[in-house]
């Protein structure tokens, strides 16, 4: 099984990932990464700004069709800034816990109705 | 005739807004005359251009009759006017952040725009932000053009900033003319929240309309940068108000609806705190 790199830069065209748009871009290709059993490792280098928008998308849908494990086996990151890794970290829990819990969303819908 | 005295970030000037949009909102080649003056804040020209976009693709026409000339000039100055025919102004202050009519899509170009007039517009002419208080403002500005741009189904975004170096803060303003908090909601988990109850979910950490994949950070993110920042965050979605700022909430609801979404934003820019702290998260240990 081969390591591949991608490169975020590359992939968006932009040193920004802002709009989610452009995650789908980077989800992609992971995806086709980890259908070929492959280890990918996500270059953040010269990555100025994250959004949680754009990390959604690019990271947090992976939790839909793959397992905690499969992922922390198969994707890591590399020359991410400090204020990234706590966005990252932020959105990969909050996917965890989405896909754990659909049903949570309705259920703070109802509790507000109530209100 | 439609006088406005006073148009800053309170209650009453969004209501104001309101009155105007509610009372033409059916009116077909018509002339709209406005009156201002006092005061204006060049930001509310985000709200003020949605609203006069309406009237326009209506096709009735606008008329500024009479506005006081320091807010003439920096409606000038910040290209709003420009809009309607004026004949536009240089900024030597360099004080005002430009008024924008965007398509939804322009993302890239909205990132640029709050680049070029937030950070490498003002190295040297305003009081100095550090680092990473710049930063943390266009990803703050960033998230919210974003949440627009996936969430409101709207054709336009309208952008506008000033800063107020004597008062060290900067407000920025983003508008859609979408459907709402209150219509996304609703549609999505088939339920009849009222706006304000809408955008107090909204608003909450982890909540999200969009389906089959997680989100709801980006409102929550701002709300701790605002609480660390000392700024305030304000949203105008249909009826209803909500702020948010170190003293607290304020929901409240107006009469007549706003026709989309408007967020406004202040920031502190003699901000202290170091945001670039470095932080205990292991790379390893993010997945």
């Amino acid at each position: 099984m081969g390591d591949i790199t991608i490169s975020i830069i590359n992939t968006i065209a932009d040193g920004y990932g802002v709009e989610a748009e452009d995650g789908q871009k980077v989800f992609e290709l992971i995806l086709k990464a980890f259908e070929d059993k492959k280890k990918v490792t996500l270059s953040f280098r010269n990555i100025e700004m994250l959004t949680t928008a754009f990390l959604n998308t690019a990271v947090g849908q992976l939790y839909k069709d793959f397992s905690e494990e499969y992922i922390k086996e198969n994707l890591k990151v590399s020359d991410i800034s400090d204020s990234g890794k706590v966005a990252l970290k932020r959105v990969v829990e909050t996917a965890k816990l989405y896909y754990k819990d659909p049903d949570a969303l309705k259920r703070s819908i109802d509790e507000i109705a109530k209100d | 005739m439609n006088r406005f005295n006073q148009i800053n970030d309170s209650f009453e000037s969004y209501q104001s807004l309101i009155q105007l949009y509610e009372k033409y909102k059916d009116e077909s080649f018509g002339d709209i005359h406005l009156e201002f003056h006092k005061f204006f804040a060049a930001n509310m020209s985000a709200a003020l251009g949605a609203v006069l976009d309406k009237f326009t693709a209506n096709l009735n026409s606008i008329h500024f009759d009479s506005i006081d000339p320091q807010i003439e000039a920096i409606l000038l100055k910040n290209n709003f006017l420009t809009y309607f025919g004026k004949q536009k102004a240089v900024d030597t202050n360099k004080t005002t952040i430009k008024y924008q009519r965007l398509d939804s899509t322009d993302g890239r170009y909205f990132k640029s725009y709050v680049i070029k007039e937030l950070i490498e517009g003002h190295n040297s002419d305003l009081p100095q932000m550090s680092k990473g208080v710049k930063e943390k403002i266009v990803e703050a500005i960033c998230e919210i053009f974003v949440n627009a741009q996936i969430h409101s189904e709207t054709e336009f975004i309208y952008t506008c900033g000033q800063f107020f170096p004597n008062k060290n803060k900067i407000e920025f303003t983003i508008v859609d003319i979408g459907i709402g908090f209150r219509e996304k909601i609703n549609k999505r988990f088939e339920t009849n929240l009222r706006a304000i109850k809408a955008i107090k979910w909204a608003v909450e950490e982890k909540r999200t309309t969009k389906e089959g994949i997680s989100g709801g950070l980006g409102l929550a993110v701002l709300r701790e940068f605002v609480t660390a920042n000392k700024g305030k965050m304000q949203i105008v979605s249909n009826d209803g108000f909500y702020q948010f700022n170190n003293t607290g909430e304020i929901q409240k609801e107006f009469r007549g609806e706003f026709p989309g979404t408007i967020v406004n934003l202040q920031f502190r820019t003699d901000d202290d705190n170091n945001y670039l702290l470095k932080d205990e998260i292991n790379i390893n240990d993010i997945f």
